[in-house]
């Protein structure tokens, strides 16, 4: 890219074209062959030479040196003659075209008056060691000579050809006029050197020389140059660039800005429609660099005009505007604040905040609620915008009471078909509203707002769009056509939920666990599209990675992987992306060791499963099953074990209260990033208490018991019944629903296990399960997002030690390092 | 005339789609994708294509030596994107043939189609550039969570962007990845996509990448062996001819992006199978710069700033 080309024109030139005679003994002329003429330098020479290349063979039919002497001479206006010193015998050069000939004529007397003055004054001409005196004067005929001078210099050299350039004050208005007589005659040959030229200047890469041809008295006449690329189709740039139009939605006053807004754009056309391929990265970086600048300066102009703002906002809220200077004023308000990056970083954020004090954010709560799509997502870019410069702003303004309608807004928004356009804008800046990273004042008034206000409304959305087949049988067979949702809305849906899962457990588990969310949000499994399948799939391995056994045991109690187990079972044996994350979902299980979910799984679906147990994910779930039972039964032994359980219990319970108390609402959110050991080993016991409690009254009314015991520590009374533990696993099988009772008797074990005290065989045994078990979750759910397999169960079979490999940051700039390196 | 074979014919001009149509064609293509298993299976004959890296003009080149889709099928061993100047048109072409000739052609996911790496090296920027918003490059990028991470050619053949992993020793073990998902920092799916043979290891090393690893002869051996394959044929890396075997002829590295980047010099290669998996390497050269039309970029006929 932007290696500059050799002198010579380009080979297919009929004005090129020549017959080379050489005159033999006989006194005849002789036909050496047709071919190209060129002006080249001769290798590993500075001197000068004609060149013919042949037409049919690129063989080179003559080189000759053009001498000082005159002994050239021009005949007929088509045939240059010359006794040839080198190969002693007279040659002729017949051209096709006159103007060919006088070309090259000129060409060779020029060449031959730049050897005179090389002799007087030392080498002023270019050459490898020599420096640049001056320009060739621009004429036609020296236009191959400049052409040589700007492109084929050394660094040194450009240096001085751009000092050249810029000394001389007539060179561009010269070559300028030369450009219009050549477009006016039609001369392509000029006109393709002078696109040359104006390229290798520009490729000079010279702030000085911009800023000269970049000037309003110039830069349409570069772009009419850059017109005549031989290489492709000609294209009429400057037409284009007259038809665009310059829009002002409030009049721009001040001419410097003015000057700056027009000059910027045609940099820009410049850089992205008629040089793409020509510029190299460091002449891409000037350019762009004078881009920012005079964005900035253009920025600054505006934003100090105190009226000039004053005037935007009070049209932009005037209730009489019209719908078009309306559309225009916020388009001019989306490309304002997205030049507004151009300026400083104190400066930028000094603006937006002088913007929103002037009420920016209630005019896009306006444009939100209007009936133009068009508007409504400039308005959200708007938004955007704010939010990457800046959101504290925006979660500042939400989090008051005026503002948070906006957020409902955005949940429309959101929810809105937009037909064909792409609306992601939305579920952008929701999703940056409720992040972590936000300090938490704001931020929890903003999840409060958001899962009070909201939540149900995506629910809605997505069980209307899936109506369980009973209902859908109602004699309005319409309803389902009617409120269904577009699939690209749900997925947007599924993206937030399982983002709130990850940002907000506490929040997501009150509500999922308190009023049936988790169903609804299942019930998309039924939707013909399968990447809807797939996404609510995504969901409940999401909910699953949370490890929380309060979670898990809803999940087992209210037989919620039922509806991924059949779409599991209906996809048959399809290999397909249903199929894997699924598989995924059980393999997570199994070597996560959930145990709640092993038990739930192996007891409540195995039936249908064993059809699959030649996948070995199925079978080493069962595997996994297994072992559990196994050790289960073995410690479900004497009686005096159990009456000591029960007093571990209680101090565990203890523990367990204590955790709750210190985990208030508050700190939510805090704690899903937060290294979680201590949360870890407390764990299992919540899910000791939690799961079993509710079992307590559970047998006779589990939603009402769920509905009161979230938060609070779970009763001590322990509903632990020895037939539990003596329950032949043949029983355990045959129950599905109620798989979940036999799982805290099992977890019970394992902290009776944990406890230093009991020294038995059995339990030190089970200590070590244990701390399989728990031990990987540290990493992983310091990780959330990363839900991949984690590989800390494989890692002896792992050579190499994946700890000592860069962090995730350094992956963005790190992989690629060398250019091989795709 | 369909609007897809009409979309097909204006992306073969270089002209991308509109907004609207991009969206109704990544919807369609998820439908498709959703179908396709961890390690695709691929009938021979079939001609195998890597690293393209957004070249538009050069992937003409490549269909000019391999033959039109759907009259050849195609295998694309991912990294559509990044680097070139026409990246969403290159990965919109693909896509659009994929839509419509599903059988035909196979695009398996490289470590570039990932939205922190197109984020860095240019298809982001290029999106912004081409469509004001970044909406397209959200979809795009939504698509790229779909892409299938391997291939299969009449079991006998495997394919992959990157390499191997150390968790993956069969074939069996890629079905357990839920693929729906950005490319992970570690673990197989970011193993497949990101590592490289080497020569000098033996076994594993560390990628100088920053992701993936290194793996030596020993282990493609094994690992052929294992599951009963020929030999691997891979991306990802640039080979200055085109195409590179290693490890006596155990993996190929096969390059389709001439003139990398538009400066450095190599040949592109693509790999034809015939049905009877008999090999014929077709090298190519970088598009003449005649044959490049204008670029289609236009910045907005009207402007306030």
């Amino acid at each position: 890219m932007g290696a500059p080309e050799k002198t010579t024109t380009s080979n297919n030139n009929s004005m090129q074209r020549v017959k080379v005679y050489r005159l033999n003994d006989d006194g005849k002329w002789d036909d050496q062959g047709t071919g190209h003429v060129t002006i080249d330098y001769l290798e590993r020479s500075e001197d000068l030479g004609l060149f013919v290349i042949d037409e049919e063979d690129n063989e080179t039919l003559l080189v000759h040196r053009i001498c000082s002497d005159d002994i050239y001479r021009k005949q007929e206006d088509t045939i240059i003659s010359w006794r040839d010193p080198e190969y002693s015998s007279e040659l002729a050069l017949s051209f096709q075209e006159t103007t060919g000939c006088s070309y090259i004529w000129d060409h060779v007397c020029n060449v031959q008056r730049n050897l005179h003055f090389n002799t007087l004054s030392n080498e002023t001409y270019h050459g490898a060691n020599s420096e640049l005196r001056e320009l060739p004067e621009v004429e036609l005929s020296t236009l191959p000579s400049i052409l040589k001078v700007v492109v084929d210099s050394s660094i040194t050299d450009q240096l001085c050809v751009t000092e050249l350039i810029l000394h001389d004050q007539k060179f561009f208005r010269k070559l300028m006029d030369l450009f219009r007589v050549c477009e006016d005659l039609e001369n392509y040959d000029g006109l393709h050197i002078i696109y040359k030229i104006v390229r290798g200047i520009i490729l000079l890469n010279s702030p000085q020389i911009f800023e000269k041809i970049f000037s309003d008295e110039l830069i349409m006449d570069i772009v009419g140059c850059l017109e005549y690329d031989p290489d492709v189709p000609h294209v009429h740039h400057r037409d284009i660039l007259k038809k665009h139009v310059f829009k002002e939605a409030i009049p721009i006053k001040d001419p410097l800005a003015l000057s700056k807004i027009h000059q910027t754009y045609r940099i820009n056309y410049l850089k992205d429609v008629v040089l793409p391929r020509v510029l190299d990265e460091s002449t891409v970086a000037s350019l762009n660099s004078i881009i920012h600048s005079n964005n900035g300066m253009v920025v600054t102009l505006l934003k100090d005009d105190s009226t000039f703002i004053k005037e935007l906002f009070t049209r932009l809220k005037s209730p009489s505007i019209a719908p078009d200077s309306k559309m225009n004023l916020v388009y001019f308000l989306q490309e304002f604040c997205n030049l507004s990056k151009s300026l400083q970083m104190v400066q930028q954020l000094r603006l937006l905040r002088d913007l929103v004090n002037e009420g920016m954010f209630e005019v896009i709560g306006d444009i939100l609620q209007s009936e133009d799509k068009k508007l409504m997502l400039t308005g959200t870019d708007i938004l955007m915008l704010s939010m990457t410069q800046d959101p504290s702003l925006l979660r500042s303004y939400v989090s008051r009471q005026e503002g948070s309608s906006l957020i409902g807004l955005l949940v429309k928004g959101m929810l809105k078909d937009f037909g064909d356009d792409m609306h992601c804008q939305f579920l952008e800046i929701i999703r940056s509203l409720l992040d972590t990273y936000s300090p938490a004042g704001q931020r929890d008034a903003i999840v409060d707002v958001f899962y009070e206000r909201h939540l149900d409304q995506l629910l809605d959305v997505i069980t209307s769009s899936c109506p369980p087949v009973h209902k859908s049988t109602d004699s309005n067979g319409s309803f389902q056509n009617q409120t269904s949702a577009k699939p690209e809305i749900l997925l947007n849906i599924y993206d937030l939920l399982c983002f709130c899962v990850l940002q907000h457990p506490y929040k997501i588990k009150t509500k999922f666990l308190l009023s049936g969310v988790t169903e609804k949000v299942l019930s998309l499994t039924c939707r013909k599209e399968k990447y809807l399948v797939v996404a609510a799939i995504r969901f409940i391995r999401t909910l699953v990675s949370l490890k929380d056994e309060q979670v898990m045991n809803h999940m087992a109690k209210n037989n919620l992987l039922k509806p991924i187990v059949d779409v599991f079972i209906g996809n048959g044996s399809r290999y397909n992306l249903l199929n894997s994350a699924v598989l995924e979902l059980f393999e997570y299980i199994r070597k996560e060791n959930l145990k709640i979910l092993v038990i739930y799984v192996v007891e409540a679906f195995w039936e249908e499963l064993v059809k699959f147990d030649s996948l070995p994910s199925i079978q080493s779930l069962k595997v996994r099953y297994d072992q559990a039972m196994e050790q289960a039964t073995n410690q479900s032994g004497p009686y005096a074990l159990t009456a000591r359980r029960r007093v571990d219990e209680r101090a565990l319970d203890k523990e367990e209260e204590d955790y709750f108390n210190e985990d208030s609402d508050e700190e939510d959110s805090a704690s899903a990033s937060m290294p979680r050991t201590t949360r870890i080993r407390a764990q299992p016991t919540l899910s000791n208490g939690s799961s079993s409690s509710p079992r307590a009254g559970g047998l006779v009314d589990y939603e009402d018991d769920d509905d009161d015991e979230d938060y609070k520590p779970p009763p001590r009374t322990k509903p632990l019944k020895q037939e539990d533990d003596e329950a032949s696993i043949e029983f355990r099988l045959k129950r599905k629903i109620s798989a979940s009772k036999q799982d805290p008797d099992f977890v019970k074990k394992r902290l009776v296990g944990k406890n230093p005290k009991s020294k038995e065989s059995v339990f030190a045994t089970l200590c070590s399960t244990l701390s399989q078990a728990v031990l990987p979750s540290k990493n992983t759910t310091n990780a959330p997002n990363n839900s991949q397999d984690p590989k800390e169960q494989d890692k002896g079979d792992t050579g190499p030690n994946k700890d000592t490999e860069p962090d995730k940051n350094s992956i963005v700039a790190g992989p690629e390092v060398a250019i091989n390196g795709s | 005339m369909s609007d897809l074979d009409r979309q097909i014919e204006q992306l073969k001009n270089c002209e991308p789609l509109k907004e609207s149509e991009v969206k109704a064609l990544c919807l369609k293509a998820m439908e498709i994708l959703v179908e396709e298993s961890n390690v695709q299976r691929v009938d021979a004959p079939v001609t195998i294509c890597g690293d393209i890296h957004g070249q538009f003009y050069d992937m003409k080149e490549l269909f000019k030596v391999g033959g039109d889709c759907p009259k050849t099928n195609y295998l694309f061993l991912g990294d559509f994107v990044d680097r070139g100047f026409y990246s969403v048109e290159t990965f919109l072409l693909l896509l659009a043939l994929k839509v419509r000739y599903p059988d035909r052609i196979t695009l398996i996911r490289g470590n570039h189609e990932s939205r922190q790496i197109t984020q860095v090296y240019g298809f982001y920027d290029e999106c912004l550039r081409k469509y004001g918003s970044v909406n397209v490059w959200r979809y795009c990028t939504d698509i790229f969570d779909y892409l299938s991470l391997s291939a299969l050619i009449e079991n006998k053949i495997f394919s992959v962007h990157g390499g191997l992993s150390p968790n993956i020793n069969t074939l069996d073990q890629i079905r357990t990845i839920d693929r729906k998902q950005e490319v992970p920092h570690d673990g197989a799916m970011c193993d497949l996509l990101w590592s490289d043979p080497e020569d000098i290891v033996d076994g594993w090393g560390l990628s100088p990448r920053g992701a993936g690893f290194l793996f030596g002869g020993s282990v493609v051996t094994s690992f052929n062996h294992t599951n009963n394959i020929d030999y691997i044929c891979r991306a990802h890396q640039l080979v200055m001819e085109g195409f590179k075997w290693m490890f006596n002829n155990q993996i190929v590295t096969v390059w389709s992006a001439p003139n990398y980047c538009y400066r450095c010099g190599n040949v592109a290669a693509i790999l034809e199978l015939d049905e009877n998996l008999n090999k014929q390497f077709r090298v190519f050269k970088a598009a003449p710069q005649e044959s490049r039309g204008a670029p289609a970029k236009r910045p907005p006929p009207d402007y306030f700033l």
